[in-house]
């Protein structure tokens, strides 16, 4: 994925990664500089030497290998904890210098913040933070600093700005926030004065773009495209903006800021994760995930999934709720906590932003990450612990362990080390990481074996025990004529078209067969799966049928490799808590068991 | 000069020339061989004969056996019959420079007269005697006739129409009973008599009838007596009138024209292209009559008027001396009208005093100016011999300022013109039908129809009126596209194929005065209608006119003969995939040519497209030849 | 306004018109002065202020939508309650219009009305065409509004739009508004080539003998056959003339002969010929010849004609540049009426004859719309209010020939093509057809009604 990032020269990448590189002992500690967010938990990591010790030992020639291949990135919210009050005092200053904003009330702000997420930091630790502020400039120069007038600026396929009520600018893909902020005042002046008519703005449509405006709590986001996407697209996509934001933040903590002051600039709480909200744009307009809110899994034998769903069934603690083994950015299995499952399950937007999240981050591409997290779906205002770690030196096999209890570090860490153990001596790990083998994570359409079938989306609704399962979908890779970028954004045009017409709120539909310009569509929802196929545009409504045909029939005998059929659970733990969505607004620390 | 335009009668221009009549030299003229004979002293001092046709005149001596009554030539001149008693007629086989010996034959009747005699072929020769006709076959070698058939019956006097070859005899004391008999190879019918009515019943029994008031002549194919009624029956209308008898080869002899002479007088007639000219000699001017044209029809006649207003002949010089003078001095004016003047059917005027032989001519270009009525015009021109030139005249003249005409009008014209042209077409059609369907054995075999001035086909109209009437730059567009739309119209009216460049024309002038909207309308409704010329000119005119292209494609869809152009076309606009389409649609996707659509992939610079057409073919080689490879034939690398 | 009510306790209000503005920036830019960029407003009642502010909006958004890109700003505004539509139809000046969306409103069971506006029912794109006609409506009766400024200044143009839009928004009916208002198409009569051509002699030989009449124009039972105006002029009198001006003179238009109109007109009676517009009655010379004026041509030529009306059992229109005269409208009557009646038989004659042979009498089981770009040629058994959705499939793309095959939850299908300028819209009601049976529908359908055109399976 990160090699499809267009905006990041690995070039510089290398040179930069070095610095963090180099605080091995505390790798995560490299750079960064969200202040308040997650300090206390990194420091938990130079405690244990030992297991620092092993990591560094553990891979060092991997080192060079990651700089090889891992462009720079942003830095991680987690990151340099211990200078965080430090930082948030430097940014205070750079504010006093030039905004309104008194010192005092700027610090005060910083604390009040933190609180929400328990004492501040104490910890002290490697001057990764300024490094990590040089890394944030030049790897952002691309576009951050994008001349706001320029024709290039105005022909980007689409814009997304955040902004707050009082119409400070929080974020935008292209051009600085600064050069926008008129900009965003207007958007801001727009909704508000509709707003003041008792009604709400929901887009505006000119002949080649459409601009759509989405409003949650305290922020405003306003999308500006010139995609085929529908305005219901749109709106979701600034949705997942929105909850990408809040799975850093929660949604109390926001709210509560903007009630405190309303003119706060939430970029102090985000600077450095703009890097996570571009990759999440670019995502989306790539990856079907979003669009058919279902997970990708990765090609498997039943039998090599299943035994892996074993194992992490077998390494458990207590408070651990998921467990998530990821391959390729593809998801190999996943385990749930029995309680958790009763009521409610997974939610693909939470995995994909937790995902996307973490491969944002290469910082998490060393050692071990134990970092607060919220699921924005799963309950807005409260934080997991998520334990992340990568398995094999390529970085390409993760494991993401859910806790609900920060003080858990150690035991999760512990579980880890069983399922490496357990990966290790069973070989499974090389079955995932081998890449490019017979056992390809990602497949040829050509395997289908029909000549006119060029792409295709399938999405069952059939699998057993559906409901309780992450809605899942497989799709081949996309091969010629789909290399270029160009191309690639022009087909998924169309299946966001596809899927916008046939899901369509007031006129839904139940087939869609499309002979465009270059290409012939075909979508089609039943009871059983929906599907979304693109022909040569050559091919005759016979030939599709007969396409059709073939590829269910191959579908269904590839089903057992291509999706997860039997989710595994845990066993009841000792202390079987029934989850409770959404505990107390204001469960500050283990969000999730406040509600217990 | 705008009076000498009026004249619409003359004399042709090189007469006969022969010795005036006097004492010693008596005339002759034979209807039948348009010969003049000069006899002077009886022939002892020579005979000249000139016909209208041949240049050289036959001259001859024979000897004097006293006055010469009737001499004519047999058909092709082999034979000479001369009359010079009222019992016999003397013969001689003609050779020139070498006098024969003459040979008599009397008349069979006993004292009968012989008023006179015509031949009637080569060898065959009719007296006409007091008591009846001898019908005889001259043997030349044997030097002798042989009666072939004769008939008893009185007779006042007699006429001959060579053309018909029929012989009239007027009968009956008043002589107003004919008899009509006809003669062909050998053979005399005799034909249903009629009675001519006469002015007023006669006072007394004596004959009424004069040969000087009867004339025959073939109008419209069909053999006439006309006769000169000096007063008409019917007292109320004054002024002489001409009436016309049909007679029919088989079947009775009706009334059936009468022309209205509205005046009296000393009259003369002629027929001249189907005209029936009757000469005034009081007003010295001449009336023409067209039996064609409509009048007044009161159940079984029709009565005629003048079609155009009374003229004299065009004044005539007589060149002096004749053509053979060196030294041409000033012609004198000819006296028109003169009353020695002989008028022969049809169209001979012989001035014996003067000595010359005419024939009577009608000249078309006066009388457009005077007949203003364009429909009546044209109904009179459509029936004359050379009347195309002056029908093209009159067409452009209409659509041109001054006097330009109504569209109505011209509506009119061209259906008159197209209506005569539908005759023709139709004609041929029905005509190659039978030469296919190999019916020509059936007796009597068909035969072409003559294409007549009077047909004026869509090139005529387009070189010579309406190429040129659409450059003109006075006429409104509004009114060019008007014309040309009516001459369409015509042109369906009576289903006659309308040609391309007639088509062309209209489009071009369309586009030049960016009438677009109007063009497409008209494609709409098919009034163009289609062709592949047609829609390749559409073609041409994207560029100005981008909905041509569509109207095009429509075209050649309808042609349905026209699949390959329109792939063609397709693969000029780009539209690779839809022109594999197209031919898939028509189930020609296994035969075409692989490399032409690669090549138009390739043009296009779209990869993708390419790509699709490339795998397009592949499949079908692999389909065909169970492999996706091209074969080097198809240079397809 | 309101519609059939929904079912149970659900009650549905149509979509309304708001609000509908004209105004022009440059007229009012200084401060205070904003009034006077208002030159029509309605309602009016609406108070000063308000009228400013939400003339200030629209403003603002096109401004906004400026600074993505510049050339092509802001078409419309959707809100939850209602759609803005903006449109520039002549430098500076712009019209807006405020579509209220839908209303379903739900009786909960403590009674109170909850209104839930249906936010996905307007279609921007029929209503902008909707918006784009009453310019057009208001141009062809009274010229551009620059001319009007020109004219006698802002003053007049305020008098115009007044008087026009006064009535004429009130026949607007937005609830009904579809697929046909995108199009806005002329449906031509089919007619055999020689009963056109002798149309066409029969109006070059009128316009002959009328000198005064500059333009003719023929339709025959509300279609049209002939149009002397250029297709865009044609395109909203077209509109005029059938969704208003004929509506108001109703009767049957094939009724032929024997048709009882023949009592109605005073005057003549060897003929049923009448002005629509001018005189009724010829006889009565007091009749005053009062005929409509038009405006085509405006980007070139800028005409000024009278429209004359002029009806049989099926009408022809002719344009006059001068004022006719009571004499000039007997003399046409006594001209045209005639003809026009001998014609009008000939052509009933041939509308039978095609019936007969088409045999186009039997309703085929599927509904369709056809229209062409080129011709505006409109073809259409039926107002598709309902499916209209499909043109959104279509037309939300370039000029691409296209195809699309849809299967509504309903179960009915609907297929749209679109090649080289011309769309079709078939719907099927064949439940349980499949796709091919589909295909193979239109093609029957295409064979039947479109042999004669090149339309790409």
């Amino acid at each position: 994925m990160e090699a499809a990032d267009p905006d990041v020269p690995p070039a510089k990448g290398e040179g930069l990664e070095i610095p963090g590189e180099q605080t091995g002992p505390c790798p995560t500690e490299t750079d960064g500089d969200e202040p308040d967010s997650v300090p206390e938990e990194l420091c938990a990591i130079p405690a244990e030497p030992d297991s620092v010790v092993e990591e560094a030992g553990a891979e060092p020639d991997s080192v060079p290998e990651d700089l090889g291949t891992i462009p720079a990135e942003p830095p991680a919210p987690q990151s340099n904890g211990p200078l965080s009050t430090a930082d948030g005092k430097v940014d205070a200053r750079e504010e006093l210098s030039d905004k309104e904003l008194s010192d005092s009330a700027s610090t005060d702000n910083v604390l009040e913040d933190s609180s929400e997420f328990g004492p501040p930091a104490v910890a002290v630790g490697g001057s990764g933070g300024p490094a990590g502020e040089e890394v944030v400039v030049p790897a952002v120069t691309t576009h951050r600093d994008e001349d706001v007038t320029a024709e290039s600026w105005r022909k980007r396929r689409k814009h997304v700005f955040v902004l707050s009520e009082a119409g400070k600018p929080i974020y935008s893909r292209y051009g600085n926030e600064e050069a926008l902020s008129s900009t965003m005042g207007v958007m801001m002046a727009l909704v508000s004065f509709i707003q003041s008519g008792d009604n709400a703005i929901r887009s505006i449509c000119s002949d080649d773009r459409k601009l759509v405006f989405v409003q949650q709590g305290p922020l405003v986001l306003v999308s500006v495209s010139r995609t085929l996407q529908s305005e219901q697209q749109l709106r979701q996509e600034l949705l997942y903006v929105y909850y990408q934001i809040i799975s850093m933040l929660t949604q109390v903590s926001i709210t509560r800021i903007f009630e405190r002051k309303k003119n706060y600039d939430l970029r102090r709480l985000l600077a450095g994760s703009e890097k996570i909200l571009d990759r999440l744009l670019n995502l989306v307009e790539s990856d079907p995930s979003f669009l058919l809110n279902a997970v990708r899994c990765l090609p498997l034998p039943a039998s090599l999934r299943d035994s892996l769903g074993a194992l992490l069934q077998k390494a458990i603690t207590s408070n651990l709720v998921f467990s998530i083994l990821v391959a390729r950015s593809q998801l190999v299995t996943t385990v749930q906590e029995k309680t958790v499952i009763e009521d409610c399950r997974l939610e693909p937007t939470d995995l994909h932003l937790l995902l996307n999240l973490i491969s944002a981050t290469s910082a998490f591409q060393a050692g071990e990450i134990w970092t607060p997290i919220c699921l924005p779906r799963f309950n807005p205002d409260g934080y997991f612990y998520a334990y992340i770690s990568y398995l094999d030196a390529e970085c390409t096999v993760c494991l993401i362990l859910l806790s609900t209890d920060k003080e858990s570090f150690y035991s999760v860490s512990d579980c880890k080390k069983r399922i490496e153990e357990g990966m290790r001596t069973q070989g499974y790990l090389q079955a995932l990481s081998a890449g490019g083998s017979s056992q390809s994570p990602s497949y040829s359409v050509g395997l289908v074996g029909v000549p006119d079938l060029r792409h295709f989306m399938y999405k069952p609704l059939d699998i057993p025990e559906n409901y309780r399962q992450l809605p899942q979908f497989t799709s081949p890779e996309l091969e010629s004529p789909y290399h270029s970028e160009r191309e690639r954004h022009r087909l998924f045009d169309l299946y966001h078209y596809l899927h916008s017409r046939i899901h369509s709120g007031c006129r839904p539909l139940r087939l869609i067969y499309h002979v465009a310009a270059k290409e012939t569509l075909l979508a089609w929802v039943t009871s059983k799966f929906e599907l979304y196929t693109c022909f040569s545009p050559l091919v005759t409504k016979a030939g599709a049928i007969n396409v059709l045909t073939k590829l269910l029939r191959w579908i269904k005998k590839e089903e057992d490799r291509l999706f997860i059929r039997y989710p595994p659970r845990y066993s009841p733990t000792p202390n079987p808590g029934k989850s409770v969505k959404g505990g107390r607004s204001d469960g500050a620390e283990n969000g999730f068991f406040a509600g217990l | 000069m705008a009076a000498s335009r009026d004249y619409y009668l003359a004399l042709c221009g090189r007469p006969v020339h022969f010795e005036k009549a006097n004492p010693v030299n008596c005339v002759f003229f034979d209807e039948a061989n348009k010969q003049v004979f000069a006899v002077r002293s009886g022939g002892a001092t020579g005979v000249v004969v000139k016909g209208l046709e041949d240049k050289n005149p036959i001259s001859f001596r024979m000897e004097d056996k006293g006055e010469v009554k009737c001499i004519k030539f047999s058909l092709g001149n082999k034979i000479l019959a001369v009359q010079r008693t009222s019992k016999s007629v003397d013969f001689l086989n003609f050779i020139p420079d070498n006098p024969q010996i003459e040979y008599t034959q009397e008349c069979k009747t006993k004292n009968a007269n012989i008023l006179g005699f015509c031949w009637t072929s080569s060898t065959e020769i009719v007296f006409i005697t007091d008591q009846g006709i001898e019908f005889y076959q001259v043997l030349p070698e044997k030097r002798s006739l042989k009666l072939l058939k004769n008939q008893n019956i009185n007779v006042n006097w007699y006429m001959y129409c060579p053309e018909s070859s029929v012989i009239l005899l007027s009968t009956t004391v008043l002589g107003n009973v004919l008899q009509p008999f006809h003669f062909k190879g050998g053979t005399m019918s005799k034909l249903v008599k009629f009675e001519i009515e006469l002015p007023a019943a006669p006072k007394s029994s004596k004959l009424s009838l004069s040969e000087r008031d009867i004339a025959m002549a073939t109008i419209y194919g069909q053999l006439y007596v006309l006769f000169l009624r000096h007063h008409s029956r019917t007292s109320n209308s004054t002024g002489a009138e001409v009436v016309l008898y049909h007679l029919p080869r088989e079947g009775l002899c009706k009334k059936t024209h009468i022309l209205k002479l509205n005046r009296t007088g000393k009259f003369a007639l002629n027929v001249v292209d189907n005209l029936v000219v009757v000469h005034h000699q009081d007003t010295e001017t001449s009336m023409i009559f067209d039996i064609r044209l409509k009048g007044e029809f009161d159940g079984t006649v029709t009565l005629h008027q003048l079609v155009l207003p009374a003229r004299s002949i065009q004044p005539y010089q007589i060149p002096v001396a004749g053509p053979a003078s060196v030294t041409s001095p000033s012609p004198v004016p000819c006296k028109l009208y003169s009353s020695s003047w002989i008028v022969f059917q049809p169209d001979i005027i012989i001035s014996a005093s003067e000595g010359y032989l005419w024939n009577l001519q009608v000249i078309l270009e006066p009388v457009v100016n005077l007949l203003p009525d364009k429909g009546k015009l044209m109904d009179f021109l459509l029936q004359r011999k050379e009347c195309k030139m002056v029908i093209l005249s009159v067409c452009s003249q209409m659509l041109s300022e001054p006097d330009r005409g109504t569209l109505a009008v011209i509506a009119t014209v061209f259906d008159k013109l197209n209506n005569e042209y539908k005759k023709y077409l139709e004609a041929e059609q029905s005509y190659t039908m039978v030469i296919e369907t190999g019916q020509s054995k059936s007796n009597p075999p068909p035969k072409r129809p003559v294409r007549t001035q009077a047909v004026i086909d869509q090139f005529d109209m387009y070189t010579h009126v309406l190429s040129v009437f659409t450059e003109t730059k006075e006429a409104s567009n509004k009114f060019i596209i008007a014309v040309l739309m009516e001459y369409v119209r015509s042109l369906n009216l009576f289903q006659i194929a309308v040609q391309h460049y007639l088509y062309e024309l209209v489009i071009k002038t369309l586009v030049q005065h960016n009438l677009f909207y109007m063009l497409h309308q008209f494609l709409q409704y098919h009034v163009l209608s289609d062709s592949k010329p047609l829609a390749c000119l559409l073609l041409s005119l994207e560029s100005i006119y981008p909905p041509a292209h569509q109207l095009s494609l429509d075209m050649l869809k309808r042609l349905s003969t026209a699949n390959d152009e329109i792939v063609e076309v397709l693969l000029s606009k780009q539209q690779v995939l839809a022109a594999l389409r197209f031919i898939r649609g028509i189930g020609g996707h296994d035969s075409v040519s692989a490399r032409k659509f690669l090549d138009a992939a390739k043009q296009t610079e779209d990869e993708m497209l390419f790509y699709t057409i490339f795998r397009f073919f592949e499949q079908r080689n692999q389909r065909l030849r169970g492999s996706p490879h091209f074969t080097p034939g198809e240079h397809c690398e | 306004m309101m519609a059939a009510g929904g079912a149970g306790q659900e009650k549905q209000l149509a979509p309304a018109l708001l609000s509908f503005f004209i105004y022009n920036p440059k007229l009012g830019s200084r401060e205070g002065e904003e009034e006077k960029k208002i030159l029509f407003y309605h309602p009016n009642e609406v108070e000063k202020n308000e009228k400013i502010r939400n003339v200030g909006l629209c403003e603002a958004i096109v401004q906004f939508t400026r600074t993505f890109s510049p050339s092509k700003p802001a078409k419309s505004l959707h809100t939850q309650k209602n759609r803005q539509f903006f449109n520039e139809p002549e430098e500076d000046f712009w019209m807006v219009m405020i579509v209220r969306n839908p209303i379903i409103e739900k009786h909960h069971k403590d009674g109170k009305p909850v209104a839930e506006y249906q936010e996905e029912e307007l279609l921007d794109k029929v209503y902008s065409s909707v918006l784009q006609q009453c310019y057009s409506m208001y141009k062809l009766f009274n010229g551009t509004f620059h001319k009007a400024v020109e004219d006698g200044g802002v003053r007049v143009l305020k008098e115009r739009l007044e008087k026009f839009f006064h009535r004429y928004l009130q026949t607007l009916h937005l609830q009904s508004c579809d697929l046909l208002d995108v199009f806005c198409g002329i449906s031509f009569f089919p007619l055999d080539k020689m009963t056109y051509l002798k149309i066409q002699s029969f109006i070059n030989r009128m316009e002959e003998s009328l000198s005064i009449v500059k333009y003719t124009a023929f339709l025959y039972n509300d279609q049209l056959i002939w149009s002397g105006l250029e297709q865009d002029d044609m395109r909203i009198l077209y509109k005029y003339l059938t969704t208003s001006l004929f509506p108001r003179h109703t009767e049957p238009e094939l009724a032929g002969r024997d048709s009882p109109i023949r009592a109605e007109i005073p005057g003549n009676l060897q003929h049923y010929g009448r002005f629509l517009t001018g005189p009724l009655n010829l006889n009565d010379p007091e009749a005053k010849c009062r005929f409509p004026k038009i405006f085509v041509n405006t980007d070139d030529t800028y005409e000024e004609l009278h429209l004359i009306v002029y009806k049989v059992t099926l009408s022809t229109l002719s344009y006059s540049s001068m004022q006719p005269t009571l004499d000039f409208c007997r003399k046409l009557d006594s001209i045209v009426g005639p003809q026009l009646t001998v014609l009008a038989s000939d052509i009933c004659e041939q509308y039978n004859i095609n019936k007969r042979i088409s045999g186009s009498e039997k309703e085929p089981q599927f509904k369709f719309i056809y229209f062409n770009h080129m011709n505006l040629a409109e073809k259409s058994t039926i107002h598709m209010r309902k499916t209209i959705c499909i043109i959104k499939l279509l037309s939300s793309r370039a000029d691409e020939d296209e195809e699309i095959i849809v299967k509504a939850m309903s179960d009915y299908w609907v297929v749209g093509k679109k090649s080289d300028q011309r769309e079709l819209y078939v719907i099927l009601n064949q439940k349980n057809a499949n796709l091919i049976e589909v295909n193979e529908e239109v093609k029957k359908l295409c064979a039947t009604q479109f042999n004669n055109i090149f339309f790409l399976d």
